[in-house]
């Protein structure tokens, strides 16, 4: 049979597809404007948690390389895995020339590390003992801004910083006598020096106030007898220079003596969580995208089986099921398009509020970390085009069953009760 | 003369050299099964040729509108032919099928069946945007027959803002404008007035007579049966009687 093909233009219907599929989404205001709500809900929600993880991981990573860690460590070989004083870098003059000179690392802070017995009148505490620059650490760590009652360390004789609660358990204040005891290097002979409380800090953070004291650094490798430090924590130019293993200092400051590590391999723990962390927007859209996948089918669903007899007309009158099934796409696009630009509004909203005013977590402590600081959102343009997309793309992939199902209808059992 | 128009007078050249329009063979449809198996219709022999008026009648459940539906290729029968032009409905595609009814049959349906989001004028003219027609002779055809109809000014008013008889009138127009070779229509004045009723078959009669378009009503109304030129007569799904009137 010849079929009048020849006159038949599909660019020419898609006008009146493209009307009857915008008109019809409006024909039940209440149910698609709840449809809308329900899909630009999920989006806040997604956009929401991606803005949170982002800020989070920002605040996590900020507050565990800015109180005390450094972005990058420099080390003697093999003491990390020892704690082994006797392994302690000896040719400090040339390397902190080195690292001086080094562009990337915008300032550096040289420590000696042991651990004491620190004594009082009225009790005894074991302890992790630094000696630092009191200048140099000022500008890598945050122990200046953490103190609490006394002074920071100003280079004179006998000064120790103790951590908060470590000074409640030896039940000192400022200006009480302190003995610390240290085992020296190069034999283990130990080593007592009398001590000023001068200052008590707190970063916060429990096993720091729990158990660290700083000293001089002078004061430090007089006590332990070294010529050398054990630690030299690095504040990098830019935090993205710690994943960046093709930066030349990364070379330069790792051989067969000097072992350099980037924060992600000092604390692999939090590494990881953060690695984790990231995957809780994959999994918060996976479910909501399911939800709005499930919701959409069920409203596409009520509207066909609505208009099932206007359905069978449009068939019964030449209408070709493709173009039916287009016309349902064509709905749950511009559904789509309506919840989108509701949802990033309302995400803008609620996204902007949350990087000016934080969230308080404060005192959360998690993977050892204690977040002393509000987690401020960050908003990506990227997340906010993609998620809108990934959205767009989800309502109209919602929409193909319902939309196959009303193609297939026989216009018939469509209409029913009349011709 | 423009493609479309072309295409519109060659097809009713077709169904003009051949006769016959509408043939079934040995029609069944039946709907369950076992127990609950209802026979709609049963082994219907008929044949209609260009330009009859029509009408086929009986009872509530008499099979009226399955042999519309399957006449129109709204529904597929359980067994037997439906030949229109020759040619077998059942052998054609979905698409096919659609192009079929868009080109050659117009409905009208007993409960108007507009679609409500359409403008009378829009639903008067979506059949030919699907056939591409263009905007200008698309506008000409509207202007024409909603005078015919006697629609005029109510170009814009949605089916909701119109009469039962106006929506009726809408709905012939729209079977009409694309100048199909057939219209099946299923108790058209069933839900319209007498005055109305008349107004409008007395319109279909013209346009029958005028245009030679192929009229099958199936109805119970007495003033149909007056001006048909043919009866059928259905009872339980079966063909009983078939009576023509000069």
């Amino acid at each position: 049979m010849k079929i009048n093909n020849a006159s038949y233009d599909e660019n020419k219907t898609t006008g009146i597809v493209v009307r009857l599929a915008n008109r019809s989404i409006f024909r039940n205001t209440r149910r698609t404007l709840l449809t809308v709500l329900l899909i630009s809900c999920s989006l806040v929600a997604i956009l929401f948690t991606d803005a949170f993880v982002r800020g989070m991981v920002s605040t996590m990573v900020k507050i565990s390389t800015q109180t005390f860690l450094g972005e990058a460590q420099v080390h003697q070989q093999g003491f990390r895995a020892t704690n082994d004083i006797d392994l302690y870098i000896e040719d400090t003059h040339t390397l902190f020339s080195k690292i001086a000179e080094t562009e990337a690392i915008q300032a550096y802070a040289p420590r000696v590390i042991s651990g004491a017995m620190t004594s009082s009148s009225d009790n005894v505490a074991a302890a992790i003992i630094y000696g630092v620059d009191s200048d140099k650490e000022a500008q890598v760590s945050k122990l200046k801004q953490a103190m609490v009652d006394g002074q920071y360390l100003s280079g004179k004789e006998s000064e120790i910083l103790l951590g908060q609660r470590l000074a409640e358990l030896l039940e000192v204040s400022l200006g009480d006598r302190l003995v610390v005891t240290v085992s020296q290097a190069h034999g283990g002979d130990l080593s007592q020096a009398l001590f000023r409380v001068s200052g008590i800090f707190s970063f916060n953070e429990r096993n720091m106030d729990n158990g660290m004291a700083f000293i001089n650094l002078s004061q430090a490798q007089e006590l332990l007898s070294i010529n050398g430090v054990h630690e030299i924590a690095l504040r990098l130019q830019n935090l993205n220079q710690a994943d960046d293993k093709t930066l030349l200092f990364w070379q330069a400051l790792n051989n067969e003596k000097l072992e350099t590590l980037a924060w992600q391999d000092l604390v692999p723990q939090l590494s990881s969580m953060l690695a984790m962390t990231e995957y809780s927007t994959l999994i918060v859209s996976t479910i909501l995208y399911v939800l709005v996948c499930l919701g959409l089918i069920n409203t596409m669903f009520m509207s066909i089986f609505e208009r099932q007899t206007e359905f069978g007309i449009l068939l019964a009158i030449g209408t070709r099921p493709k173009q039916l099934f287009i016309q349902i796409l064509l709905e749950g696009f511009f559904i789509g398009l309506l919840s989108i630009v509701l949802g990033v509004i309302l995400a803008f909203i609620v996204c902007y509020w949350g990087s000016i005013t934080g969230i308080d977590y404060t005192d959360l402590e998690m993977t050892g970390l204690t977040l002393n600081e509000p987690i401020y959102l960050i908003l990506d343009t990227m997340s906010f085009i993609k998620m809108a997309f990934a959205t767009l793309l989800v309502t109209i992939l919602a929409c193909i069953y319902p939309a196959v199902h009303a193609a297939k209808l026989q216009p018939s059992f469509a209409m029913r009760k009349t011709l | 003369m423009n493609n479309i128009a072309q295409n519109n007078t060659q097809k009713r050249d077709v169904l003009v050299n051949s006769t016959t329009v509408i043939e079934t063979k040995m029609l069944c449809r039946h709907f369950g099964q076992g127990d609950t198996l209802v026979n709609a219709l049963t082994d219907a022999n008929l044949t209609i040729n260009k330009g009859e008026f029509t009408t086929i009648i009986g009872p509530s459940g008499s099979g009226k509108s399955t042999l519309l539906q399957l006449i129109g290729g709204l529904d597929t029968p359980t067994s037997g032919e439906v030949l229109l032009d020759n040619k077998h409905i059942s052998q054609m595609t979905g698409t096919e099928l659609s192009d079929f009814r868009r080109d050659h049959i117009g409905f009208i349906f007993q409960a108007y069946n507009l679609i409500p989001v359409l403008s009378a004028k829009e639903n008067i003219e979506y059949i030919m945007l699907l056939q591409g027609i263009s905007a200008q002779e698309r506008a000409k055809r509207v202007s024409a027959i909603m005078h015919d109809v006697g629609l005029e000014g109510l170009e814009n008013r949605r089916p909701a803002q119109l009469s039962g008889g106006q929506q009726q009138r809408v709905a012939v127009a729209r079977a009409m404008v694309s100048e199909p070779s057939i219209i099946l229509a299923d108790e058209p004045t069933a839900n319209l007035d007498s005055k109305t009723g008349i107004e409008l078959l007395d319109m279909m009669k013209t346009l029958n007579e005028e245009q030679k378009m192929t009229f099958v009503f199936s109805t119970h109304d007495p003033k149909i049966m007056e001006r048909a030129k043919r009866i059928i007569r259905l009872e339980d799904g079966c063909i009983v009687d078939d009576e023509c009137f000069s």
